[in-house]
């Protein structure tokens, strides 16, 4: 007997393959800059022997629970004291973070300073003055972790002079329950990206864990701004817009806090993500689709403005064929036992087999993904079980992330701005 | 040419392959589906000529060697079944898929006579149900609901036998039974124990077309769902 599919959801169906065809295509391009000889070189890059004088600022705003880890992993640096100044600059905490911070007046090697509320991009930028004469500038969050030699895998990335910014390889800090394993299996996929994207200049975020810049570019360029509360994306197109290059250390690692709650993970990309959508749409429109930025503004940039409309888009497709389905079988099962509703009906025949152009290209991009989340683990040598991650943002993400793409429209639509936490 | 504008359509190529690649695998697998059905239409001419051979032996032997046997065999009953799969996936204007439809629906016919036979000659009384449907678009929104009510019937009273029909399957033993057993062209449409109805409310309303003691004694079969 012919139980037959209704047209409206092969119609949704065919919503979804323009965007799995952009994924898939983005994904072969990463992985084909992989294994392109530039990657390769930056891949073989040994790390500095040479120790050129550099500062790293570290802004903060109620941070006195994290600033004490984050300053002994700097301290630990395998790196010359008299050529690493550590800038710690807080923004006007109200909570003990002053104080901690003050315990560490009187190192030589950190300087300490305290300033009114003024947001992220002052703090950073009132540590860049402080930091006269450093060659190198770098930031680091103050709820992040450097490994010992992650300085000395950075220096090499600006043997070039055309370098303003090299990022490093981030990953979660000791990532313990299933969303932030998740997000360390995310995370490390961007150290793939990123390490694929420098080499074909497509990096569009230099991120607050971490990342160096030559402080002369950077005075030059007019330091840190607001930027939509996305200083370190809006520093990064700049320097692009300048046309100077990005790199990145994949071996640079640095371990990064994050949100341990799905309503702080929202909050934070929302703030991510309307700060890209902001930028991109409003300040730096112009790079969108223009040659002369070459992959980053051909592919990079349009591809993530697609990825955040798509992503919500699918998801809302998605979720009006899951209540199609769902009342179109209670309609077709009402009045019959649960019994046999229930009873599973799948069989092992290939005859059977549901092997659809929406689920085998489902599969293909879901097999590069965990690709790249293998190969980001690799260049890196990140320790991290990443088993339970793939699984978690394989299967839980795609129900996530749909909601701060979907929130972060409608604030950029609405104009609503929201506060940092 | 620059590494990301070589990358760049280097990535388009494999991309468009990998999808070239996927839809080849799909067709591959849709014609691997039509092979198969062809091998259970070897079968199914067994069956025929099975059928028609208990028809000729029923004029002499007696009852008790002719109340067994005339189901539909496993191998064949599960046509059905894939029937439907290749029926959704290739369409229903598939030549191959109708192909086998017809004969499907032939060796149904068959059968059905042959069960009116021996429970006229021998005394028993198989509980019978023909059900017809349309694929025409709009021409029967219950139509699902009732072949999953008759599916979880069947199932659950493997005594009751259940034959499908498309009316509008372009075969000549089926508009002549069509014609026999007068089912006018509303879906879906049913013949049970030789009463004709129409439409499809709900399974309770629905199982009061059948004769009572079909559901005095309850059996679970564990025969496949078709």
């Amino acid at each position: 007997m012919l139980t037959r599919t209704p047209a409206l959801y092969m119609s949704l169906e065919i919503l979804a393959y323009p965007f799995l065809f952009l994924g898939l295509y983005f994904e072969v391009f990463m992985l084909l800059t992989f294994l392109s000889a530039p990657a390769k070189e930056r891949r073989m890059r040994s790390a500095a022997l040479h120790t050129p004088k550099v500062a790293i600022i570290v802004p903060c705003w109620n941070e006195q629970d994290t600033i004490g880890g984050t300053v002994a992993s700097l301290l630990a640096l395998d790196y010359p004291a008299d050529k690493l100044q550590i800038v710690l600059v807080n923004d006007g905490s109200t909570d003990n973070t002053k104080a901690v911070m003050d315990s560490y007046i009187g190192n030589p090697q950190i300087t300490v300073v305290h300033q009114e509320n003024g947001g992220k991009h002052t703090a950073i930028n009132h540590g860049i003055e402080i930091a006269e004469d450093a060659e190198f500038v770098g930031c680091l969050d103050a709820d992040s972790f450097v490994a010992a030699d992650a300085l000395r895998e950075m220096i090499p990335c600006f043997d070039k002079p055309e370098v303003a910014a090299a990022t490093p390889a981030m990953s979660v800090f000791q990532p313990k329950n299933m969303l932030e394993k998740m997000q360390n299996a995310e995370y490390i996929i961007g150290i793939a990206a990123r390490h694929a994207l420098s080499a074909v200049n497509g990096i569009y975020v230099t991120p607050g864990p971490f990342s160096f810049y030559r402080r002369s570019i950077i005075e030059s360029l007019g330091g840190f701004k607001h930027a939509h509360q996305a200083e370190d994306m809006e520093m990064a197109l700049r320097i692009q817009r300048a046309g100077y290059e990005i790199e990145n250390a994949p071996r640079a690692r640095v371990y990064t806090k994050v949100p341990r709650s799905v309503p702080k993970l929202i909050k934070q990309r929302t703030r991510w993500t309307s700060g890209f959508l902001r930028n991109v749409m409003t300040d730096y429109r112009d790079l969108v689709g223009n040659p002369k930025y070459g992959i980053l503004g051909l592919m990079v940039l349009p591809l993530g403005f697609v990825a955040i409309v798509g992503g919500a888009f699918l998801f809302i497709v998605a979720m009006s064929s899951l209540v199609l389905n769902l009342v179109r079988t209670y309609t077709l099962t009402d009045g019959i036992p649960l019994s046999y509703t229930l009873l599973p009906r799948f069989s092992l025949e290939w005859f059977y087999l549901p092997a659809t152009f929406l689920l085998l290209t489902s599969l293909v991009v879901g097999i590069l993904s965990v690709s790249l989340v293998l190969i980001g683990r690799h260049v890196s040598n990140t320790p991290a079980s990443i088993v339970i991650g793939i699984i978690g943002y394989t299967f839980i993400y795609a129900f996530i992330a749909p909601f701060w793409l979907m929130r972060s429209m409608y604030d950029v639509l609405t104009g609503k701005r929201r506060a940092w936490r | 040419m620059s590494l990301a504008t070589r990358n760049a359509l280097l990535a388009l190529a494999i991309t468009v392959a990998i999808i070239g690649t996927i839809i080849a695998a799909i067709n591959q697998l849709d014609r691997q589906r039509i092979a198969e059905l062809d091998a259970i239409q070897a079968q199914l001419a067994t069956d025929t000529l099975s059928i028609e051979t208990q028809f000729a032996l029923l004029e002499n032997a007696p009852c008790a060697d002719l109340t067994v046997g005339t189901d539909l065999t496993n191998e064949v009953s599960s046509l059905g079944d894939r029937l439907n799969v290749a029926e959704s996936r290739l369409g229903n204007d598939n030549p191959e898929v109708l192909r086998l439809k017809k004969q499907y629906t032939l060796l149904q016919i068959r059968d059905y006579i042959l069960a009116q036979r021996i429970a006229d000659t021998c005394d028993v009384e198989p509980v019978t149900a023909l059900y017809f449907y349309s694929n025409e678009a709009g021409a029967c929104d219950s139509c699902d609901r009732a072949s999953y009510a008759l599916s979880y019937l069947r199932q659950t009273y493997p005594q009751l036998r259940v034959y499908t029909f498309d009316y509008n399957l372009d075969l000549g033993a089926l508009k002549t039974l069509i014609a026999v057993e007068k089912v006018e062209e509303r879906f879906p449409a049913f013949v049970i124990e030789g009463e004709r109805s129409y439409g499809f409310t709900d399974v309770e309303s629905f199982q009061e077309l059948f004769p009572e003691d079909l559901f005095a004694t309850t059996s679970t079969s564990s025969t496949p769902v078709r």
